[in-house]
């Protein structure tokens, strides 16, 4: 059921989601570019690598979008699954969480950008990068590609609702805890 | 002179001490430390031969079997299963070993006895693998009779739902490591 609110919403966001990650990775990308060339362009849930110094005609990559934001609808879902998701400390913790999975997503799309430029525009991208550039940006968008785009909704859920998920799944332990920290409280 | 290479102060230790006293964190270190290792581990090109692409075949295998006995006329060739009306690629990400990897981590970065952890990681390893196997099979059916939803069903719905089948295995898994006694004091 979360599930398909999740849908939902991500449905009715993805434009301005998509339109977003492009944007923040377009300037990360762009703050670390001497001469700075490229432009991301999102085009119909895909972006377009735009180079001022590609040559005209030449064909334009592309990136899909949906692999890169899906995992929102993960992130809805987990926090519409624990209590009170509507309270205004739930909706705060939601919107730090949607933050935190923002930057993954654009940082995700960074990398993709950047291993293309590395390894996909054939001689000029031999010329122009080293191994160690190839590997780490290869690297980089693998490990947010898989484990990251996982694991990233569960990690931010659980950093962010650590008592309430605790309290879910270790009750006794949670309590104790509570009592101890509220006895250690009147003593001082 | 200033140095990088100067021993750490003793406040330094003292708060690097109280980083991993908060359980949040150690969860949080323990838990991208291992996902860190074991997807560098699984990237390097003779693991990914000698293990992950076999791994794969297996699954394909697998897939291609329970096809059959659902009356699909199913051949598998490498990672490929096939049939005479739709075929599909299991990749890396298909084979439902990076949803095991993380629900692993989960497990070892938990506060649990290690017959807690062991039973957590062989119990869940064997869902992913069955919730797995019927997604593989959904999709192929999907593919089939609703060829045009295919990606819709394969990017949104099946991934968002193993990563959450993922994160309720680990609740459930950790309410039981501590309602059965299992948690350590």
């Amino acid at each position: 059921m979360t599930l398909m609110v999740g849908v939902i919403v991500w449905l009715l966001l993805r434009p301005a989601v998509d339109a977003a990650v492009a944007g923040l990775a377009q300037t990360l990308i762009r703050a670390f570019e001497h001469p700075r060339v490229t432009r991301l362009v999102e085009d119909g849930h895909r972006v377009e690598v735009h180079r001022s110094d590609f040559r005209s005609g030449s064909g334009i990559p592309t990136i899909a979008l949906a692999e890169n934001n899906f995992n929102l609808i993960v992130l809805l879902a987990l926090y519409l699954a624990l209590p009170r998701p509507f309270s205004r400390r739930q909706l705060e913790r939601l919107l730090m969480g949607c933050c935190v999975l923002y930057l993954t997503q654009a940082l995700n799309l960074v990398f993709h950008v950047k291993t293309l430029y590395a390894t996909g525009l054939g001689e000029w991208s031999q010329q122009t990068y080293s191994n160690l550039a190839r590997n780490v940006f290869g690297f980089g968008q693998y490990f947010t590609d898989l484990p990251g785009r996982f694991s990233f909704p569960f990690l931010i859920w659980l950093g962010f609702n650590w008592d309430l998920v605790m309290g879910m799944v270790r009750p006794d332990v949670e309590e104790k805890a509570h009592t101890s920290s509220k006895a250690k409280k009147t003593r001082s | 002179m200033f140095s990088f290479f100067a021993p750490p102060s003793r406040r330094h230790v003292m708060t690097l001490h109280r980083i991993w006293d908060r359980p949040e964190a150690r969860f949080l270190i323990v838990f991208v430390g291992f996902l860190g290792m074991s997807f560098t581990i699984v990237a390097l090109n003779p693991v990914n031969d000698a293990i992950v692409l076999p791994y794969t075949a297996w699954i394909a295998r697998v897939s291609g079997a329970a096809l059959r006995v659902l009356g699909e006329p199913a051949a598998v060739t490498g990672c490929i299963v096939s049939s005479p009306r739709f075929a599909v690629t299991i990749y890396n990400g298909c084979n439902g070993l990076i949803t095991s990897l993380i629900l692993v981590a989960g497990v070892l970065a938990f506060p649990a006895r290690w017959t807690a952890k062991l039973v957590g990681v062989v119990g869940g390893l064997v869902v992913i693998q069955i919730l797995n196997l019927i997604r593989i099979l959904t999709l192929f059916f999907i593919g089939i009779h609703f060829p045009n939803y295919f990606n819709n069903a394969h990017v949104y719905i099946w991934q968002s739902l193993i990563i959450i089948a993922g994160v309720a295995l680990w609740v459930v898994w950790a309410n039981w490591s501590a309602a059965g006694g299992e948690a350590p004091q």
